[in-house]
């Protein structure tokens, strides 16, 4: 097989005067997964930063290509797994663009739609603070979040089956209604959110180390954050308001209140302000939507093309068997053509961009992952500090492997 | 409704969004690898600030056989809210390309481009004249082939022949037995060994 | 072991020396994918490894007794996990969570290497995409089960 067996040594860093080069990762504690960092530094000083990425490379795109339409949503939820129903969502909306049902899914099916989607961000968002926290030694954090986030898992087992890739969000809508008891456990989380909230923030907003290894370090301006192609809290935590879910709103978000939390400084500190404000946010459109969800209703399209016949029908009506067998053994036609769609997952802007020839299987499916253009923009941001504050902007910037690679 | 189920697109031409309506997500426009550069130019001058990703198609019988896609998107270059971002303009740029034939690369107008053209780079086989650092990003730098083309098998072509990597038996650790060497069947037997000594002691 | 009329307690030197071990197995952090955030979870108040003595994960393999690969292998990252598992010291154990390390599980495809099994050996394989808490909790007791009984990597190891 083609592959090297010496330790990756490009000369990619050059190596003069002082300068010697460090390799950091891409097994280490604050990479945040499999990074490796070429670093050129001089004494403690970083004058140079190379990202090394692949070490996860999955071959996502590929898969999916050889999948049916609802079969691909399976491998590409396993792309950003700190908000595996992104994922799902964004790749769902494309192809149900392409299909042109847009308008047609059932409003109980978005509610529960927008509901997931602000919980994976809390989820995540949860798990960035409590790494990031640790990174910077403040290890209790950690505990805080997990804790929280626990909740918000369990939630998503009872609802779809599994607690970190439930494959819940389907081509034209849902995969089956919430399950009894499920209400009554989100409510007993709406109502502890606000407090743990006040403990998360007690810990960290006004600790004065953490305000020192984060404040004014690893600044991104406006202009500098549009060339990198940074999005998401990173973008806005550098002053501009582009959040998808206002720019381009998808699954009704327009019918939510929210506010998007923007600072101007463009620090570390500034973008972890964003996402503590931003998990805030999410909750009020969670307490939205589940005053929206005591209307039952269905939440699946009703088209037997799409969406297989409910179970109980199937042992009464010959053409739902038949449409139930043909889904499942061969899945359903896309009409041919390509498209672009784009949600605000908790790490900027998701896009696919989805190519049909009229298959039983996607074309090409290509991503706009937000983690990796976010992470390049550590080349830019990385050269003049210090080298302890190279994990403060890797933990700021919030990459998930799994998305940067595929 | 109209029924999803339309008849496969067989033959060679098979260029899917020539065939349909856009769909209204961006402004489409299609563009010779010529004129590209300088429309770029014009668009980053016309106020699009962002390159937001740039990806590629392979239509493997299509003349030219690639797609190199380019998404745009127009955000003002300095503080706005949410009223001032408004809806901003999408643009999405088709470029056809043959295999062997190169790009030029827009890395100097979005910096954000240097990963997204080694990426396409990698994966494609699709080569950008004027990119500083062209060499592969996903893939080790000593893979053979670029995955993502279409005719490239699923599992690779080295698969069949063996499935255990080569570094495995590069080591003084021979994998698949413990380090000590002894294999399940003794580890059961000596498992035995000590319960039956147990029991013989009081 | 038995507790004499005296309260001395009576053991053999080596199921002392394997239960010392056996509670305090040290997992290597490395992260690789899904399963990475599953084995924090059970860092976490609610699972909570220390119960079993392998809360310290330790970042250099050279302090490591256990490497938990937790999800899929690249092929760039393939000869590094190998490495590190050559650093580490012996006794070491591995396990291979989730359905990736173990098969390749969904990716049969060109990137992920088909089973950690194929570049280093692995003691215990944890089902799962990913494996919950629970599951990883029950491997680590199973590493604790094998050298208590006598398994390989034994301090004082009997031929």
């Amino acid at each position: 097989m083609t592959m090297s067996t010496t330790p990756l040594t490009p000369e990619i860093v050059s190596q003069d005067g002082n300068a010697m080069v460090l390799s950091m990762g891409p097994q280490h504690p604050s990479t945040h997964g499999v990074l490796q960092l070429l670093l050129e530094i001089d004494s403690e000083n970083v004058v140079k930063a190379e990202p090394e990425i692949g070490y996860l490379h999955t071959g996502i795109e590929k898969t999916a290509e050889g999948l049916f339409w609802t079969q691909a949503q399976t491998v590409i939820e396993r792309m950003d797994y700190l908000a595996p129903s992104s994922n799902a969502l964004c790749y769902a909306l494309g192809v149900e663009k392409l299909l042109g049902i847009t308008d047609q899914i059932p409003e109980r099916a978005q509610t529960i739609r927008v509901l997931h989607m602000e919980m994976t961000r809390i989820a995540s968002h949860l798990v960035w603070l409590g790494t990031h926290g640790i990174d910077l030694g403040a290890i209790s954090v950690f505990f805080y979040c997990f804790d929280l986030r626990e909740n918000i898992l369990d939630l998503q087992e009872a609802t779809g089956g599994a607690r970190m890739h439930p494959n819940y969000v389907r081509v034209g809508g849902l995969n089956g209604d919430l399950p009894d008891g499920v209400l009554a456990q989100l409510d007993a989380l709406i109502e502890k959110f606000p407090g743990r909230m006040r403990e998360l923030r007690g810990l960290l907003q006004a600790n004065p180390i953490f305000q020192d290894r984060t404040i004014d370090v690893g600044v991104l301006s406006p202009e500098d954050a549009l060339g990198w192609n940074v999005t998401g809290p990173s973008l806005r935590a550098s002053g501009i308001a582009y959040d998808v879910r206002k720019a381009f709103p998808y699954c009704g978000y327009e019918t939510y209140e929210f506010d998007v939390p923007t600072r101007t400084e463009g620090d570390a500190y500034a973008r972890f302000l964003v996402r503590l404000d931003e998990m805030e946010q999410a909750m009020r459109i969670v307490e939205q939507a589940r005053r929206r969800l005591d209307r039952p209703g269905p939440v699946m399209i009703d088209d037997p093309k799409v969406a297989a016949p409910p179970k109980e029908t199937i042992a009464l009506s010959m053409e739902a068997l038949i449409h139930h067998f043909k889904l499942m053994s061969e899945g359903f036609r896309v009409p041919p053509g390509d498209v672009y769609q784009a949600i605000e997952s908790p790490r900027g802007e998701l896009g696919f961009y989805i190519v049909s020839n009229g298959e039983n299987r996607p074309y090409r499916v290509r991503t706009r992952p937000p983690s990796m253009y976010n992470l390049q923009a550590l080349k830019g941001i990385a050269p003049g500090n210090l080298i302890a504050d190279l994990v403060v902007m890797i933990g700021s910037l919030d990459p998930v492997f799994g998305e940067v690679d595929r | 409704m109209p029924s999803t189920q339309i008849p496969p697109i067989t033959g060679a031409a098979i260029d899917p969004p020539s065939l349909r309506p856009p769909i209204g997500d961006a402004v489409i426009e299609r563009i010779d690898p010529q004129a590209l550069r300088a429309r770029l130019e014009a668009l980053k001058a016309d106020g699009f600030t962002m390159l937001l990703d740039l990806g590629a198609v392979d239509y493997l019988t299509r003349k030219p056989r690639f797609d190199v896609v380019y998404h745009l998107l127009k955000l003002p270059a300095r503080a706005a809210s949410v009223s001032e971002v408004g809806t901003p303009v999408r643009m999405r740029i088709l470029c056809g390309v043959d295999d062997g034939q190169a790009l030029p690369s827009v890395m100097d107008l979005w910096t954000s481009a240097d990963w997204a053209e080694r990426e396409v780079y990698d994966l494609f086989g699709i080569v950008f004249e004027g990119h500083a650092d062209l060499r592969r990003i996903q893939m080790p730098y000593d893979w053979e082939g670029h995955p993502l083309r279409k005719d490239y098998p699923m599992r690779g072509p080295e698969r069949e022949r063996s499935p255990r990597p080569a570094f495995a038996n590069k080591s003084n650790v021979v994998a698949g037995t413990p380090p000590s060497g002894r294999t399940l069947a003794a580890l059961q037997e000596q498992v035995k060994r000590v319960r039956a000594q147990d029991d013989k002691t009081p | 072991m038995a507790v004499s009329p005296g309260g001395f307690m009576l053991a053999r030197l080596d199921d002392v020396a394997r239960w010392a071990q056996s509670s305090s197995v040290w997992p290597l952090t490395m992260g690789l994918a899904c399963c990475a955030i599953e084995m924090m979870s059970v860092t976490s108040a609610e699972y909570d490894i220390a119960r079993l003595g392998s809360e310290v994960f330790r970042s250099s393999p050279r302090q490591a007794d256990l490497m938990i690969v937790s999800g899929r292998v690249a092929q760039k990252m393939g000869p590094v996990v190998k490495r590190l598992y050559d650093q580490m010291a012996d006794p070491k154990w591995v396990i291979s969570m989730g359905a990736c390390a173990s098969s390749g599980g969904i990716f049969d495809n060109y990137a992920i290497i088909q089973g950690i099994d194929t570049i280093i050996p692995v003691d215990v394989y944890v089902p799962g995409c990913p494996p919950t808490p629970d599951g990883l909790l029950y491997a680590v007791n199973l590493i604790q089960q094998q050298i208590r009984e006598g398994g390989r990597g034994g301090i004082l190891a009997r031929s």
